[in-house]
């Protein structure tokens, strides 16, 4: 299910597309043109790989007349000489080696032809599969093509074309071999200019009636065509097979080239209708240039096909171009040729009508035979600015042409008539309510002198302004635009209506409080005026409104937000450094210093008053025991205080209290010794 | 024994496939899948893709409503980019929708979405969901009568010839682009609220988005510079998502035509279409603007080994590395931008990094005088560039007790007045005992 809708909605997807693509250039397709050649040039400036590489680059570059570099062709012919001489070449190599031959002319020696000749004849007869009818047979039409061999014909001619026919379907297309079930267009091509090269190299007539299903089979493959909504037709690719994936390109160019060459090989018509021709032309010429090689050779080789057939040459009338300036009095021309850009035959173009506009009449094309190109001059005199689409029509001088040559009956074009739009009478103004004006100031949008406005919300802002086309009709721009922009970027934009002649708008501020978000402020006033047509369109600021809201009430809408700037979101942020907590302040050491000074003195009064009072040690134990206890005591009282010193110069608390406990246990020994000896003594002189 | 053997022979024949993904060390995109709505794009639109593949990737062109479409295959992804060349496509085929592609985005894979008037609405809620809003009037076209491409053929003024391109060497190459793009399509516009999306290519002031010739009545929805003609999304996976709204843009026709601005005299032979979408297209598969940074490390002034703590007011020095791919290889990255935060809750310091030009970045600094648990972090963000984001704990502890200062000549007075106190005691204890 899901693969039939697809197969269903492929094609539909690909006209719209298509459509679309082609939506801008209408029905307008140009011929073959130099770009095509310069494009051809890129695209097969790569060295080729195979032979049918060859071919297609060589065949291009011969169809556009775009001249090769001379190392390709003798690189090629080394290369075909080879191929033709090589015992082990296969169909598709000889196929290729003589269509390189058939552009190059090589010069191939005749005993490798006769090879080449009887392997191929031995080809057709053994064939079994469409492919290689198409290449012994097609190989066989070269060598006949190429006069390298007289006198060559196919044995059993009708036999072989009954081969093949027994490989048709009833819808037209062809399968690839008897045993595989799945037919495509492409094969249907290669299956008619197989049938072709039969007949060319029949010595018999082939049988009529075989011919004539042949033709049936040519119309139903034609009932399969797909369409475009500009007249183009194609074949449609098939999307995979045995044979690689064919786009409609390749299947289109491969049923081109059978029928072109099935026409030219049969007597009578083909009834094909030349509409069904030229929207082939169409189509080959509607892809533009394609980037891919084989596309462009498909594309290239198709064109070159229909420019010469039998059934009806296609021929396009284009334009150089459909923008024209009446400021510049450019003159519409209108050129004929076939599809690959040559000269039309003598004809005649009518502008039978232009849709819409009974102002223009019929008239006929002046022939500018300088330029080969039809001319429509008295243009700017009775025409005025807009589109139009001019209806077309091609009457050839000589009524013979009719049937060689497959045209448009009526060839619808858009034209585009660009002039200079006047525009007048603008003015600007801040109105009150009661329509009284309070300022009204005149606008000169070629100046550069801003106005300056101010408004609150029970006034209105009014501008109006005229445009006129060079003939002095009002004209109606596709554009007309007031942009009110606030200082915040939120922006307002408003259609300029008009009425009849006028342009008129009135922003009546009241209203549109809401739909302002009451943002008062400076607000920059935009007018765009622009159409296709006009050749002055402007952008311009008008000048500046400073508008006076009331307070937004508690439930009024935000504005949007506005999306910040790409630019400063990004970039490095501003450094930071570290702020350290300050030091405290501290006086100057000399002063510090100073109190240590002051510290000292008393110390030093101490010690003086010791002095003066005369102090003697006279009581210190005499006997060598005590003695040794007291001077022991002081010196453990001494290293208690030195511990202190040294607490504060380097020791821990730690260290400095399990010190002090040795010292506390010693000091509380000799202490004691010492100052029971004193009291000892002294309690010894008061009892005495 | 035979299904082993095919098993095995399937198994072999995807190693290399798994060899080519997408990884951290090589972030440029390999395997692309092309969805088309039709297969003669491929050769009107062949110059893109020659591009692509003259610079390696491998293409996989299908029809966008082929029905074995899959992105995904036992879990992994069979392709690294996907190319939305399928405006007009209602429905993908297969495994494939809008869901489908999203999550193929969320895991780091880079989308090229290409819409045109024709484009649906999924190629709409695809854009969408990349926070990039398309023009909801259906058949409405970025209209501008200042800006566009002077043409014979082709007078409605929607061939809009744009110059405004982003200001950024990683996203569009280090040449300036010269010739305007030549756009046809539809506007978009960016939701205000998403830091992510850029505009690559803006619409001028006099640009709106209408139908080119029903009348206009209301006003358009659309307008002036915020109208966005060509837009890129960098995800914070560092996916990288381009939203165009003209197909044609990447077309060879486009690219090969010569462009006029009208108002102006100056005409190029060549649009700027080509170097635009190439340069667009190398940022978008990463073979530009992909940084990696790593090493990140730091050492106490006059160590060298890593410490693990550092002390307050310790000074220090901080090395990264930091590359950038391209395209083949990791070369170091230069730039004068990327900083260094000391950070706890918030940055304490905040210092650029200077840069040997050889990849290394250093700094160096003193730490707070605030103890806790710090982080290095490198947040870098730098327009068109994968952002980095690095981070390394480090704690800070404060003084120890033997670490303050001992001799503070404020204190000498209280000093001295202790030890003459002791000289005192000392003297007056052995005169006081031994005097008679």
């Amino acid at each position: 299910m899901a693969r039939s809708l697809s197969g269903f909605l492929a094609p539909i997807v690909a006209v719209a597309l298509i459509c679309c693509s082609f939506a801008a250039a209408a029905s307008i397709f140009q011929p073959i043109s130099e770009s095509h050649r310069s494009a051809a040039i890129e695209t097969f400036a790569r060295s080729y790989g195979s032979l049918e590489e060859t071919y297609e680059a060589l065949q291009t570059f011969d169809v556009l007349g775009v001249e090769r570099k001379p190392d390709v062709g003798t690189a090629a012919c080394q290369s075909v000489s080879q191929t033709l001489a090589s015992s082990s070449s296969t169909l598709k190599d000889i196929f290729y080696a003589l269509k390189v031959n058939g552009v190059l002319k090589c010069e191939v020696d005749t005993d490798s032809v006769e090879g080449i000749v009887s392997t191929l004849q031995t080809a057709v007869g053994s064939a079994s599969s469409l492919l290689e009818f198409y290449h012994s047979i097609g190989g066989l039409v070269l060598v006949k093509n190429q006069a390298l061999k007289d006198d060559l014909y196919l044995a059993d001619a009708e036999g072989v074309f009954r081969s093949i026919k027994a490989l048709s379907q009833s819808d037209g297309r062809w399968r690839y071999s008897s045993s595989n079930p799945e037919s495509s267009t492409y094969a249907a091509g290669s299956a008619l200019e197989a049938l072709a090269g039969v007949i060319s190299l029949s010595s018999s007539e082939i049988d009529q009636s075989l011919i004539g299903t042949t033709k049936n089979d040519i119309l139903k493959l034609f009932e399969r065509v797909e369409k475009y909504d500009d007249g183009a037709v194609y074949f449609d690719g098939e999307e995979s097979d045995a044979h690689g994936n064919q786009g409609p390109i390749t299947s289109t160019w491969s049923v081109v080239t059978g029928i072109t060459s099935f026409a030219a090989v049969t007597s009578g018509n083909l009834n094909l209708p030349g509409e069904k021709i030229l929207g082939l032309a169409k189509f080959f010429l509607g892809v533009g240039i394609p980037g891919d090689a084989k596309d462009f050779f498909n594309q290239v080789d198709s064109l070159a096909c229909l420019e010469n057939n039998r059934v009806a040459i296609p021929l396009i009338l284009s334009l150089p171009a459909t923008v024209n300036s009446l400021t510049r009095k450019d003159t519409l021309k209108v050129k004929v040729s076939t599809v690959l850009g040559s000269d039309a035959p003598p004809l005649k173009i009518k502008l039978v009508r232009a849709k819409d506009t009974p102002a223009i009449e019929s008239q006929e094309l002046k022939f500018d035979s300088a330029n080969k190109v039809h001319v429509l001059d008295t243009l700017e005199k009775s025409v005025d600015v807009g589109n139009y689409i001019f209806v077309f029509e091609i009457v050839f001088n000589d009524p013979e042409h009719k049937k060689a040559y497959a045209v448009e009956s009526k060839t619808e074009v858009p034209i585009f008539l660009t002039g200079a739009v006047k525009v007048g009478n603008a003015k600007i103004a801040v109105l009150d309510s009661d329509l009284g004006s309070i300022e009204t100031q005149n606008l000169d949008f070629a100046g550069e002198n801003l106005v300056s406005l101010g408004a609150n919300h029970l006034q209105k802002l009014k501008l109006r302004f005229q445009l006129t086309t060079p003939l002095g009709h009002p004209f109606k721009p596709h554009q007309a635009i007031l942009k009110l922009t606030h200082e915040s970027k939120v922006d307002h934009v408003f259609v300029v209506g008009n009425t009849g002649k006028q342009f008129e708008i009135v922003l009546d501020f009241l209203g549109l409080v809401d739909k302002f978000y009451y943002l008062s402020g400076k607000y920059e006033i935009q007018l765009t005026v622009g159409d296709a047509v006009m050749e002055n369109s402007f952008f311009r600021v008008i000048g500046h409104l400073d508008l006076d809201l009331p307070e937004a009430p508690e439930k009024a809408p935000r504005p949007p937000v506005q999306p910040a700037d790409a630019y400063s979101r990004y970039g490095p942020k501003a450094e930071i450094a570290h702020i350290f907590r300050a030091p405290e302040k501290r006086p100057p050491q000399e002063l510090s210093l100073a109190f240590l000074g002051l510290t000292v003195l008393p110390l030093l009064g101490f010690i003086i008053g010791l002095l003066r009072l005369g102090v003697n040690l006279k009581n210190f134990p005499s006997a060598a025991a005590p003695a040794a206890f007291a001077a022991l005591f002081h010196v453990g009282i001494g290293s208690v205080l030195l511990l202190y010193v040294f607490f504060w110069l380097k020791l821990d608390l730690f260290t400095t209290l399990k010190i002090l406990g040795f010292l506390g246990v010693f000091l509380l020994f000799v202490g004691h010794r010492t100052l029971s000896h004193l009291a000892s003594t002294s309690s010894k002189v008061k009892s005495a | 024994m035979a299904k082993l053997a095919i098993f095995f022979a399937l198994t072999l024949s995807f190693l290399p496939f798994l060899s080519h993904s997408f990884s951290p060390d090589t972030p440029t995109d390999r395997r692309i899948l092309v969805l088309l709505d039709d297969f003669s794009l491929k050769s009107s639109h062949s110059i893109f893709f020659t591009s692509l593949k003259s610079r390696g990737f491998d293409l996989d062109f299908k029809l966008a409503d082929d029905p074995k479409l899959a992105l995904q295959r036992y879990g992994q992804y069979l392709y690294d980019g996907l190319v939305l060349f399928a405006p007009s496509v209602e429905r993908f085929g297969g495994a494939l929708d809008v869901a489908a592609v999203l999550d193929f985005v969320d895991s780091g894979h880079d989308l090229i979405v290409a819409a045109d008037t024709t484009a649906s609405d999924l190629i709409k809620s695809v854009a969408t969901e990349c926070g990039v809003d398309f023009d909801e009037e259906p058949s409405a076209m970025v209209i501008d009568h200042q800006n566009y491409a002077v043409s014979d053929v082709d007078g409605d003024h929607t061939l809009i010839a744009a110059d405004e391109l982003i200001n950024s060497d990683v996203i569009l190459g280090k040449t300036k682009i010269e010739a305007p793009v030549l756009f046809k399509g539809i506007a978009h516009s960016l939701n205000a609220a998403n830091t992510l999306a850029l505009k690559v290519l803006s619409a001028s002031p006099s640009t709106y988005s209408a139908h080119p010739t029903a009348k206009l009545s209301s006003p358009p929805s659309l307008t002036g510079s915020a109208i966005s003609l060509v837009s890129v999304v960098q995800a914070r996976n560092n996916a990288r998502i381009m939203i165009s709204g003209s197909l044609d843009l990447f077309s060879n026709r486009y690219m090969k035509s010569s462009v006029q601005k009208a108002g102006s005299h100056s005409k190029y032979e060549k649009s700027g279409n080509e170097q635009f979408v190439i340069e667009l297209s190398k940022w978008l598969f990463h073979e530009r603007g992909h940084l990696k940074a790593g090493n990140l490390r730091h050492v106490k002034v006059g160590e060298t080994n890593e410490p693990a703590m550092y002390r307050i007011k310790d000074d220090l020095e901080f090395y990264v590395d930091i590359y950038e791919w391209s395209g083949n290889s990791w070369e170091p990255y230069v730039a004068d931008d990327v900083q260094v935060q000391f950070y706890m809750m918030s940055p304490y310091v905040l210092k650029t990094l200077s840069t040997d030009k050889k990849g290394l970045y250093h700094t160096s600094f003193k730490v707070p005088d605030v103890y806790g648990v710090f982080q290095f972090k490198v947040e870098y963000q730098k327009l068109g560039y994968t952002s980095l984001s690095l981070s390394k704990q480090i704690p800070v502890r404060p003084f120890r007790h033997n670490e303050y200062e001992r001799f503070i000549t404020t204190a000498f007075p209280y000093y001295g007045a202790s030890f003459t106190t002791m000289a005192g005691f000392f003297i007056f204890s052995v005169v006081y005992l031994y005097n008679k």
